[in-house]
């Protein structure tokens, strides 16, 4: 209710007409087919075999000289049974700048520092990315930012956030606490090449200090991004030790196709013998949660920690193991208006693979429409395997005004 | 009496000086513009946008499209060496490479940004010719070293005070022609005369072409150098 009259008063702010003004509206349909997994025993999630969700989306944009408002939302429905339609505000904020140094921003925004392309370890800002969502539409964040720029090669940003910990664009829902988040990044331009160092810490969040740098090799653009975190996303939750994620890649254009190789090592991952307990324990304790022979408060504290226990991997949205390799690859204007792009994301550890190649149309200046299938393959006891979700296919028609 | 090597040393400084005046010609050295860029490729819809720009000596520029509404709010930044473009949908800037042609047209992102000619080539004068009728005089540019995007450049300049760009064609290190540039329709834009028209045509890819046409210029203007830090574009400005 709260974010729905948010998003209304900005949506009729944003109609205000400005000296420029953006809108864009857009249809989404989201396909998928769920079957039993370690992650939904019992069908605890309440899925139907395929699942088919509709949503109306939303942005705009209005600028009054150095003032901007910024709404983006959707409303969701599920096609063919008796859903409530149900408002989601992505990003709904107020900006301005005092001039090229210093910028506020305040409301739900979407942070995307980092130069990571598939991760970003140094951003523990915005809820987590949902793996699924092939257009990186993320949900911001509620937040007031300060960016300060006192010289050409030097930026500094203040942040104090208010953040959910679990993705909230998932097609089912990942119950998780708020965190109240603090965060100091500081960029510098030195000699050619990108330098960030940033720090964030608060309640329910872990405290990160990272370091992002990038630059320009020979025809490519590389990139790398660590960062150490204190605590573990995963279980346990191990709060005095600190683990390493690094990230490193590169990006090449050329034209107008571009390709991308990025390595994630994720230190908070678990190992071989770890992950193999997780998955063995699922089971376990679902069948504690639905056995006749124990006792009704036995039964409820099972079941609670079954939901927990599925609730990891979405917990930090950086993965459960610990080497990844991301690709992408997309080439555009092929036969005049059509475009093709692939990523895929290869869990060295476990074998998992994420495929999700799309095809978009320009029908016309005003019009796009992007359509993306996501196949979760690879080793049955991979990670990606885990959730109900084993196919999905996203198709989006926007309309620019 | 001058020495052959003093005599060669001021012909390559009149080119070179030649090739300054000519590089400030079309835009000064600081300056706001608006321009429209029509990319036509055979047997495809032919593609215009519009966007606006802030240049700022040879080392700063910035780029913004205006339309179409699709790509509204892509920016592109050129600081020193470094290529940033930023992304609205996904309100993310990335560092792209050199190779990156701008905005999907035949002109590289060298051939919008990097435009000091001066500093990247040693010029030399090797004649004077008449191009589609126009007295000119012509340079040839031959690259200081290889992290340029081109390894020589014939330059040609019209022959009086004024040293308008006329033509241009680019080279690679095998001696391939890769494209031209044809600089046309001088006329009063800004408050002072000046060619408007940018033509690329590729001889790589036959029939693809790259039409700028500034719509709008201000020369002279003081320009804060952050408004060309990558945090601007973060912030989406």
């Amino acid at each position: 209710m709260r974010r729905g009259a948010l998003l209304l008063a900005l949506g009729l702010a944003s109609c205000l007409r400005g000296e420029s003004h953006e809108v864009e509206l857009g249809v989404e349909n989201f396909f998928y087919q769920t079957r039993p997994s370690l992650l939904n025993l019992g069908n605890v999630l309440g899925l139907k075999d395929q699942e088919d969700l509709l949503r109306a989306t939303f942005h705009g944009k209005e600028v009054w000289g150095e003032a901007r408002v910024v709404v983006s939302g959707y409303v969701e429905t599920q096609l063919g049974g008796g859903s409530t339609p149900t408002w989601t505000a992505r990003e709904a904020y107020a900006q301005y700048s005092f001039g090229p140094g210093v910028s506020v921003r305040v409301g739900k925004q979407r942070v995307d520092w980092g130069s990571g392309l598939a991760w970003n370890p140094t951003n523990r800002i915005e809820p987590p990315k949902n793996p699924l969502d092939t257009a990186l539409e993320e949900q911001g964040a509620l937040a007031a930012r300060v960016d300060m720029v006192p010289a050409p090669w030097v930026g500094v940003t203040f942040l104090a956030a208010h953040s959910n910990t679990r993705p909230g664009d998932l097609p089912f829902p990942v119950p998780g606490p708020t965190a109240t988040i603090g965060a100091l990044r500081a960029r510098f331009l030195v000699k050619d090449t990108d330098l960030a160092l940033v720090l964030s810490g608060g309640t329910y969040t872990h405290r990160v200090v990272g370091v992002d740098v990038a630059r320009n090799l020979g025809p490519f653009a590389v990139h790398f991004e660590g960062a150490v975190t204190q605590g573990s996303d995963l279980l346990p939750p191990r709060s005095d030790t600190f683990f390493p994620r690094l990230v490193a890649g590169f990006l090449e254009t050329e034209g107008t196709t571009s390709y991308s190789l990025e390595y994630f090592y994720n230190g908070d991952g678990w190992t071989h013998a770890a992950y193999s307990a997780y998955r063995e324990s699922l089971p376990l304790t679902f069948a504690q949660s639905v056995d006749p022979t124990l006792p009704a408060p036995a039964r409820q504290a099972a079941s609670e920690e079954y939901l927990t226990l599925a609730g990891i991997p979405y917990a930090g949205g950086m993965g459960l193991r610990r080497h990844y390799l991301h690709a992408s690859w997309s080439r555009g204007e092929l036969m005049g208006r059509f475009g093709l792009q692939a990523q895929a994301v290869w869990g060295l550890s476990d074998s998992g693979l994420v495929l999700t190649p799309g095809v978009s149309y320009e029908a016309k200046d005003q019009m796009t429409f992007d359509l993306d299938a996501v196949l979760l393959l690879g080793a049955s006891t991979s990670e990606y395997r885990l959730g109900p979700i084993r196919s999905a296919l996203a198709a989006r028609v926007r309309f620019f005004f | 009496m001058s020495s052959p090597l003093v005599l060669l040393l001021a012909v390559a400084t009149d080119a070179t000086a030649i090739l300054q005046k000519s590089q400030v010609a079309v835009l000064g050295e600081t300056a706001a513009y608006t321009l429209r860029m029509v990319v036509t490729r055979p047997g495809k819809p032919v593609r215009t946008v519009e966007m606006k720009g802030l240049k700022k000596g040879d080392d700063l520029g910035l780029v913004r499209f205006t339309s179409p509404p699709k790509e509204r709010g892509t920016a592109y930044l050129r600081n020193g060496n470094s290529n940033w473009l930023y992304l609205p949908s996904a309100e993310k800037v990335v560092r792209v490479g050199p190779k990156q042609n701008f905005a999907g047209g035949d002109f590289s992102n060298g051939d919008i940004f990097r435009l000091s000619l001066t500093r990247d080539y040693v010029a030399t004068v090797v004649g004077e010719e008449a191009v589609e009728g126009v007295p000119t005089l012509h340079l040839e540019l031959k690259a200081r070293d290889r992290t340029v995007a081109y390894d020589r450049v014939s330059y040609w300049v019209r022959n009086d005070a004024t040293f308008f760009p006329v033509r241009s064609e680019y080279y690679t290190l095998s001696g391939k022609l890769l494209k031209t540039l044809v600089v046309s329709e001088v006329k009063p834009l800004g408050g002072r005369s000046r060619p408007t028209l940018l033509v690329m045509e590729s001889r790589v890819d036959e029939g693809a072409r790259t039409e700028i046409r500034f719509l709008a210029i201000e020369d002279g203007l003081t320009l804060d150098d952050r408004l060309f830090a990558p945090n601007a574009l973060e912030r989406g400005e």
